[in-house]
């Protein structure tokens, strides 16, 4: 099973107002190792033709990619009220 | 005048048993929760050990959500082709019900409505930012610009403690204070998981796996717990071995576990119902932040209270027992709340098995994530086995000319085999 069809697997309540974390593209445009891409389990974070693409929209909310980006370009918040990931197994 | 005696933030294992053993003791208390309703945002295997929620809820097992008791408890190292297993069951095991298995999505809803029984405001879908601090004393909880003042702060939001970060209570994270774990929730008929595990419909099966047959320098661990009528199967992976693998990414080494012939027999026909991730604190006592200050205690996860010695994860139960110790600190101080006082959480800690644990396993880390434990011992147990039970009709070797020559297709020396099995020992 592809981590797309995982993913779809979760429920969400988007919060379209509010991204929870940002990153910044400068920083990220000439960052080495780009471990985010690697570390997040929710695939929120690919290249594409060696440019970084983010999307908050699928984050499972685990913290990862804060600890992973060393170069500081991500910037982490919990999302705003009961926005965000629904586990029903948890 | 503080709106609240106390305020709990996070209503898992942790909030929601301070919360209770708070207000049964009189106090007005806050339980405040970002997930609607209490267990959206948790993730965990998961097995309580132990009997601490007796302790705040007596009769817990007339209506707690168990999905089963351990009667069957392994242990296995996998590589490419092998699986090397103890497995311990017992009567006296079945009969202590000493682990449960819990979906933590029912089991946190339900302690948290045992709090609001208890006479806790349970508030829910609200995520607070920080900690109100006024003149170095924390007064409340803040989200935004709105503070909710209380004479005393329970920390219990879990392990991405973002509260204390953000209040400058502790540093962010790193690669050696959590690991990641990723879990899957598998559909399996009630039956069929009976059959599959040899359990009946109350008795469970819970296993760790040592994961050596990844590769590239990756090191992991995995779990598989039988629910009711779900398996719950998940790894938890090494973050600095992630980033120093640098090519891998985490959810294969998920897909990995999974796609191993000896688990993939075991979910086999199974329906994947969800994906989850979670922090999962591995640093033990070195992770752990400052466990109080004034106005503030922090419990549970927040706090780095799991531990793992690779045959036991455990963290529900320690969540459990400082979130009421953390009550109890505040109860037995409710008219003199400050650092001195509330530092006395910190010798009920040490007096009981939590604090005891993580100092008797301090370092504990360094041999269940060591390339010694996850790829040579379990190697070398292979090449072992496959020498004693693989009959190819030729004569036999002593088993000490067995292990010889393991170690040396191994490129092991008798002198680490001792060197590091005694560390093993010594830590374990």
């Amino acid at each position: 099973m592809k981590i797309e069809e995982k993913l779809s697997l979760l429920n969400y309540k988007t919060d379209k107002s509010y991204a929870h974390i940002t990153i910044n593209p400068d920083i990220c445009s000439t960052c080495p190792d780009h471990f985010c891409v690697f570390a997040c389990p929710a695939n929120c974070y690919t290249l594409i033709n060696g440019k970084l693409n983010f999307k908050y929209e699928d984050c499972v909310e685990c913290g990862t990619c804060d600890i992973a980006c060393s170069h500081g370009s991500v910037k982490w918040t919990l999302p705003k009220g009961d926005n965000g990931v629904i586990y029903k197994y948890g | 005048m503080s709106e609240f005696d106390v305020a709990v933030i996070g209503a898992g294992p942790a909030g929601s048993s301070a919360a209770i053993r708070l207000a049964q003791n009189g106090m007005n208390v806050l339980l405040v929760e970002r997930g609607d309703p209490p267990g959206t945002k948790n993730v965990s295997g998961a097995v309580l050990w132990g009997n601490e929620l007796a302790k705040v809820v007596p009769d817990w097992e007339r209506s707690a959500p168990v999905e089963r008791y351990v009667t069957r408890k392994e242990v296995a190292f996998l590589t490419e082709k092998s699986k090397i297993a103890i497995s311990f069951s017992s009567e006296e095991l079945q009969n202590s019900k000493s682990g449960k298995i819990i979906v933590r999505g029912k089991f946190d809803q339900w302690l948290a409505k045992k709090a609001k029984d208890a006479g806790a405001m349970l508030v829910t879908g609200v995520t607070v930012d920080r900690l109100a601090i006024d003149n170095g004393k924390v007064i409340g909880i803040q989200q935004d610009n709105d503070v909710i003042t209380a004479d005393a702060v329970v920390v219990a939001e879990g392990a991405n403690p973002r509260v204390l970060i953000n209040s400058g209570l502790r540093p962010k994270l790193s690669d050696r204070d959590v690991a990641l774990g990723i879990k899957e929730t598998i559909k399996l008929p009630e039956n069929v998981i009976n059959e599959r595990f040899n359990v009946d419909s109350k008795s469970g099966f819970a296993s760790e796996f040592v994961l050596g047959f990844l590769d590239d320098g990756l090191l992991s661990g995995g779990f598989l717990y039988t629910n009711k009528d779900t398996v719950s199967l998940g790894i938890v992976a090494s973050l600095d071995r992630l980033r120093a693998n640098g090519v891998t990414h985490s959810y294969d080494i998920m897909g990995k576990f999974e796609e191993h012939p000896f688990i993939k027999n075991l979910i086999k026909d199974g329906i994947p119902d969800e994906y989850a991730a979670h922090l999962v604190p591995e640093g033990g006592i070195s992770s752990m932040p400052k466990l109080y200050g004034n106005g503030y205690l922090v419990a549970g996860d927040a706090a780095a209270f799991t531990f793992s010695n690779g045959m036991v994860l455990q963290g529900i139960n320690y969540a459990i027992t400082s979130g009421i110790l953390a009550a109890d600190t505040i109860i037995e101080n409710r008219n003199n709340i400050n650092e001195n006082t509330l530092a006395k959480y910190v010798d009920k800690l040490r007096e009981s098995y939590v604090l005891s644990d993580l100092y008797n396993f301090n370092g504990i880390q360094n041999v269940t994530w060591s390339d010694f434990v996850q790829k040579s011992l379990p190697t070398l147990a292979e090449s072992v086995m496959m020498s004693l039970f693989d009959e190819k009709g030729m004569p036999k070797k002593h088993l000490r000319q067995i292990v010889t020559d393991a170690m040396k297709s191994g490129h092991m020396k008798y002198s680490d085999l001792i060197t590091n099995g005694y560390r093993v020992i010594k830590r374990m």
